[in-house]
């Protein structure tokens, strides 16, 4: 029988092919939506992770307490054999050593006197090393506003703001002053080949970009750094793999109690981070399930009419001899079938269009004034597991349920009265 | 007009249909609308924040104070101008004075701000009430990101030190009064809040703030001496960071009008595929093409009208009660181990509205007119066999 | 002309000089030293024309102890000049200060800057002291007045308790307590307090030793008191009064020689 309704949905294009477009049409959209939501929750803490957190970082158990502070004399010592060990333990995770700091910005003038000064913030990655992820995470080359990267020892980026504020141009030579490790007074001369923006006012007043081999040495922290950033590969945070390479990486320094001991924390664990994610997901949760719930009544609906208008159909088939279950068990059928290959195609499309929104993303540089490192150019989607399954609900579940429903009136009308509904 | 009446009694004549169509139309309207308003309402949950926790309706800061340069603060302090201390005296400004301090908790010496708010202002929304003096220790209030990185909790008490305005080191026990929760860092990080009158004594600065938060709709015109900045100003980059989400937004905004889009799809065509006797009949009866095309166009577009009023009718009041109330999300934990139960705020915007109603008339009309046009084209005799597509 | 005070002059003197020279009376009926005059006692036996030191700084920190090696000459208590002689990073580290401004130059950057302002509060090699200290009048009879409060004993040496009230309100330490030796009038002990009466800073000696017939501390540990840890210590290596010193030492262009 299943053969015979599916040769009969193919021979009449109304009872096949608009119903499987518009169910296609529609599981299509709820794939792409859930994982464009889920997509753009990754990008909610995405400026997040790249500046501040990583999807997972490494820092001292006494820096996390006192983090607040950018306490180098904490920072983590033997950098080399500890990015060692992580790549070996985790192949797939990108590691990248990050020193934080602060002091002064001292610009002389013609004689060498100080021209200007100002508060400076700093953060030091890994600029020169070609293979860097850096460039990628902060969003580098839609953040520069002037001038080049540094190539080569000695070059600092500055914030746009902050170069303005102290009067500097490119290829100018400025001193920091700044604290070592060990709190000595560190001073460096660096010179000038670019500026960039942040994105954040407080950040870009006086913010330094410099490379963390130069810093290391001004500051006197030989194969050190303040916290070393994990990424997972495609950017995209993982709440359960995260917790899970912190709780492997943890109970391996476990045994250790001392104030320097390596620790792990995952993007969660950083202040404030998991509130604007519960705040993200539980939007996005409320959109996807407002959207699939309407879906569901559209296609439900869609069934709905579709079998109305076969009420005259029906007529007939019951007037030649046609049981009444049996005409219900086929409606029944079909609405399952066109649900299934709706179902299938949507979401074969969806998550088409998912995986290359998520690889790809599209890019609206071009609709924004101003680039910087906080806001993302490009949006992307996300495809998880659930992205596989979402599209069946309103497909077949509200599809099959719609059919289900009109067929009803199959019982409660007089074969008559169906027919009748043939001449409309 | 008769086509308009035609259309409207064949909308009403198929009854239950048009009913069903046109409510599931104006849900989904209704759908973009709430899920544009919660993004909206997300994105401004922030916004919201600052101008409730820190900024109010905009500050005057000394002309010392630079708010993102540590080392102007140990000058920054004065007498406010006389029309700012009316509108304090009124409720309608708060002052703050900021002083550098430190603190030793556990004997780790640790910078902090020190932040002097009048317990009894009501202009920005933080429990300084809590700041009462019951001993000779300073009462403190902190945020719980700040006691997350100094490890104090309430009822603990600290060593505090500070300099006065000479210069002179004093020191003193605190004692944590209260922690409050905020979504704002700017008032919970590094910084230590206590009563004004208390921190203006122990700096020798009686009188004295760093800058005044105003009540919002309250502004005193020019001020001289003191730098005003405007919401607009304090704002900036919060707003600037919205906008390019703004951007984001849309792409969802524009996976909703494709839903509106099947609705009307849907509903349209089939009943325009099942009516192809009918328009050859009507043909046959000397309809001209143009006109059977007009009526089933203002048969779509009526349907959506119908579908919109009837949004009207139930979203109105609805939409209205859910923005007034907002949604209180879910309770969890956060990372110190306080309960989040906060309510999110829909942000419903007439231009969507407008906007989206529009789109959604223009589609019905399109939709409803393309497929008229192929079956108007065929000959009469085809259309009344049902041989046209 | 011959300078003849006036009988109400010569009372007026005479008044001036009994108060300053008061005694404290002690509980048991003795007398004690005016705080004024020990404290006077003890700037004589610092003080100098100008001075020539090479000592060393132990600085106790989070990650371990370091230590710092300088030279500094010291004209008066108004100008002084330190170049920083070990560990290897800090060779060649210079210090200028000239009344109350405060140069560093680092050859590593060959530049001159002037650290100023709130900059001063900052420490000193990561040290307990600040640039603040460093800068501080060392003569405390300029800054606050003394008054004989006690006697005790430290390091087997009998000495006198002063309590110090500073003279102006922009001091930085609002009161102190000194340990003097009676005999030495060198300070043993020193403690700085908030205007609470909190201590915020102890300064101990450890050792003394004579030199040129001055006694001088060359064990020193100060500390913070309100945070943990062992404090920074002051070893001096040697010390000469009285030398000659190039008067170009006392320039900014000295710092790049």
């Amino acid at each position: 029988m299943i053969l015979f309704l599916v040769k009969g949905l193919l021979r009449d294009r109304t009872r096949s092919l608009f119903p499987v477009l518009v169910v296609t049409a529609g599981v299509m959209l709820t794939v792409v939506l859930y994982s464009y939501i889920k997509g753009s929750e990754n990008d909610i803490i995405q400026a997040s992770a790249s500046l501040v957190s990583g999807h997972v970082d490494v820092v001292t158990r006494a820096y996390a307490r006192e983090e607040d502070q950018v306490p180098n004399d904490l920072a983590l010592l033997g950098l080399t054999d500890l990015m060692n060990e992580l790549r070996q333990s985790w192949p797939d995770l990108i590691v990248t050593p990050r020193i934080r700091f602060a002091g002064l910005l001292d610009v002389p003038d013609a004689e060498g006197q100080t021209r200007a000064q100002g508060s400076a913030v700093g953060l030091a990655v890994d600029l020169q090393d070609p293979a860097s992820p850096e460039h990628v995470v902060l969003n580098l080359a839609d953040a520069m506003v002037s001038g080049r990267l540094p190539t080569a020892s000695g070059e600092i980026l500055l914030s746009e703001i902050f170069a303005d504020r102290l009067g500097v141009t490119l290829g100018e030579t400025v001193t920091l002053l700044s604290t070592t490790m060990h709190g000595s007074l560190a001073t460096a001369n660096f010179t000038i080949v670019g500026t960039l923006r942040f994105g954040v006012a407080a950040v870009d007043r006086g913010a330094i970009l410099a490379d963390v081999r130069d810093i290391q040495t001004a500051l006197d922290m030989q194969d050190g750094a303040s916290e070393v950033l994990g990424f997972f590969p495609d950017m995209v945070y993982r709440p359960d793999a995260a917790r899970e390479i912190a709780n492997a990486f943890n109970t391996r320094y476990g045994s250790r109690q001392d104030a320097f001991a390596p620790l792990m924390r995952t993007l969660r664990d950083h202040n404030g981070l998991a509130e604007t994610l519960d705040l993200a997901n539980a939007v996005g949760a409320a959109i996807v399930a407002l959207f699939v719930i309407v879906m569901s009544i559209v296609l439900w609906n869609a069934g709905l009419m579709g079998s109305l208008r076969r009420f005259g159909e029906f007529g007939v088939r019951l007037a030649i001899g046609e049981n009444k279950m049996h005409l219900y068990r086929s409606l029944l059928v079909e609405a399952l079938v066109i649900g299934l290959i709706g179902s299938v195609l949507g979401t074969a499309l969806g998550l088409l269009a998912a995986t290359y929104l998520q690889v790809h993303g599209m890019d609206i540089s071009g609709l924004l004034k101003n680039s910087s490192m906080m806001i993302s150019n490009v949006l992307r989607a996300r495809v998880t597991p659930t992205s596989w399954i979402i599209g069946f609900i309103p497909g077949i579940l509200a599809t099959f349920l719609g059919a289900a429903i009109s067929g009803l009136g199959v019982f409660r009308r007089r074969t008559a009265d169906l027919t009748k509904e043939l001449q409309t | 007009m008769t086509n308009l009446r035609l259309a409207y009694r064949n909308l009403m004549s198929a009854g239950l249909r048009t009913w069903l169509n046109a409510a599931v139309l104006s849900l989904v309207f209704l759908t973009i609308l709430t899920a544009q308003a919660l993004l909206n309402g997300m994105n401004e949950q922030t916004e919201r924040a600052l101008v409730a926790t820190e900024f109010g309706g905009g500050q005057f800061v000394h002309p010392a104070y630079d708010r993102y340069d540590p080392l102007t603060i140990p000058d920054a302090h004065g007498v406010p101008p006389v029309a700012l201390q009316t509108m304090i005296a009124q409720n309608q400004a708060t002052a703050t004075l900021v002083v550098q301090g430190t603190i030793y908790p556990a004997g780790r010496l640790q910078p902090v701000l020190l932040k002097g708010i009048d317990p009894a202002q009501q202009v920005i929304d933080l429990p300084a009430h809590l700041l009462t003096e019951s001993s000779d220790e300073i009462p403190i209030l902190l945020g719980t990101r700040m006691s997350h990185g100094t490890g104090l909790q309430a009822g603990d008490v600290f060593m505090l030190q500070w300099r006065d305005r000479y210069g002179t080191f004093d020191a003193r026990e605190a004692r944590v009064v209260a922690i409050f929760r905020t979504q704002v860092q700017a008032v919970d990080r590094g910084q230590l809040w206590l009563p004004l009158q208390r921190l203006q004594e122990m700096t020798e600065m009686p009188g004295e703030a760093t800058l005044v938060t105003l009540a919002p709709g309250h502004d005193p015109g020019r001020v001289d001496g003191w730098i005003q900045h405007g919401l607009e100003d304090l704002l900036a980059d919060i707003r600037n960071l919205v906008r390019s989400k703004m951007l984001g937004s849309l792409f969802v905004y524009a996976i909703l009008v494709f839903l509106a889009m099947l609705a009307i799809f849907d509903t349209r065509i089939f009943a325009i595929f099942k009516r192809q006797r009918e328009i050859g009949t009507l043909v046959a009866l000397g309809m001209t093409r143009n006109q059977v095309a007009r009526l089933f166009t203002l048969e779509g577009i009526l349907n959506a009208v119908l579908a919109l009023l009837l949004a009207g009718i139930y979203g109105w009041p609805l939409l209205g009660w859910f923005a007034r109330t907002g949604w209180q999300l879910p309770e969890t934990t956060d990372s110190y181990g306080y309960a989040l139960g906060e309510v999110l705020y829909p942000v419903f915007s007439g231009d969507v509205v407008c906007e989206t109603a529009l789109i959604i008339l223009l589609m019905a009309a399109v939709v409803s007119f393309l497929p008229t046009r192929r079956i108007t084209s065929v000959a009469p005799t085809d259309a009344l066999r049902g041989r046209v597509f | 002309m011959r300078f003849q005070p006036s009988l109400a002059m010569t009372v007026i003197l005479l008044a001036a000089v009994m108060i300053v020279q008061t005694d404290t009376e002690a509980e048991d009926g003795t007398s004690w030293p005016s705080g004024d005059t020990i404290l006077a006692e003890v700037d004589a036996n610092a003080g100098s024309r100008n001075k020539l030191i090479e000592a060393a700084m132990v600085i106790h920190g989070r990650r371990g102890t370091r230590t710092v090696q300088s030279r500094s000459w010291i004209e008066g208590t108004q100008r002084s000049f330190t170049e920083f002689l070990a560990p290897a990073r800090e060779r060649g580290t210079k210090m200028l200060k000239l009344e109350n401004q405060l140069w560093t130059y680092t050859p590593t950057t060959d530049r001159i800057i002037k650290i100023s302002g709130h900059l001063l509060r900052q420490a000193v090699m990561g040290s307990d002291l600040s640039y603040e200290d460093l800068m501080e009048d060392p003569e405390l009879s300029v800054l606050y007045w003394a008054r004989t409060t006690g006697v005790d004993t430290l390091l087997g040496r009998p000495c006198w308790i002063l309590d110090l009230a500073a003279q102006e309100q922009d001091i930085a330490y609002h009161t102190r307590r000194v340990w003097v030796d009676q005999e030495r009038a060198v300070m043993l002990r020193e403690e700085r307090f908030a205007k609470s009466g909190k201590l915020l800073k102890t300064t101990e000696v450890r050792e003394v030793y004579e030199v040129q017939g001055r006694w001088i501390a060359n064990h020193v540990v100060f500390r913070d008191m309100l945070k943990e840890g062992d404090g920074t210590e002051f070893l001096l290596e040697s010390i000469d009064f009285d030398v000659e010193i190039p008067p170009h030492i006392f320039s900014k262009a000295a710092l790049r020689m």
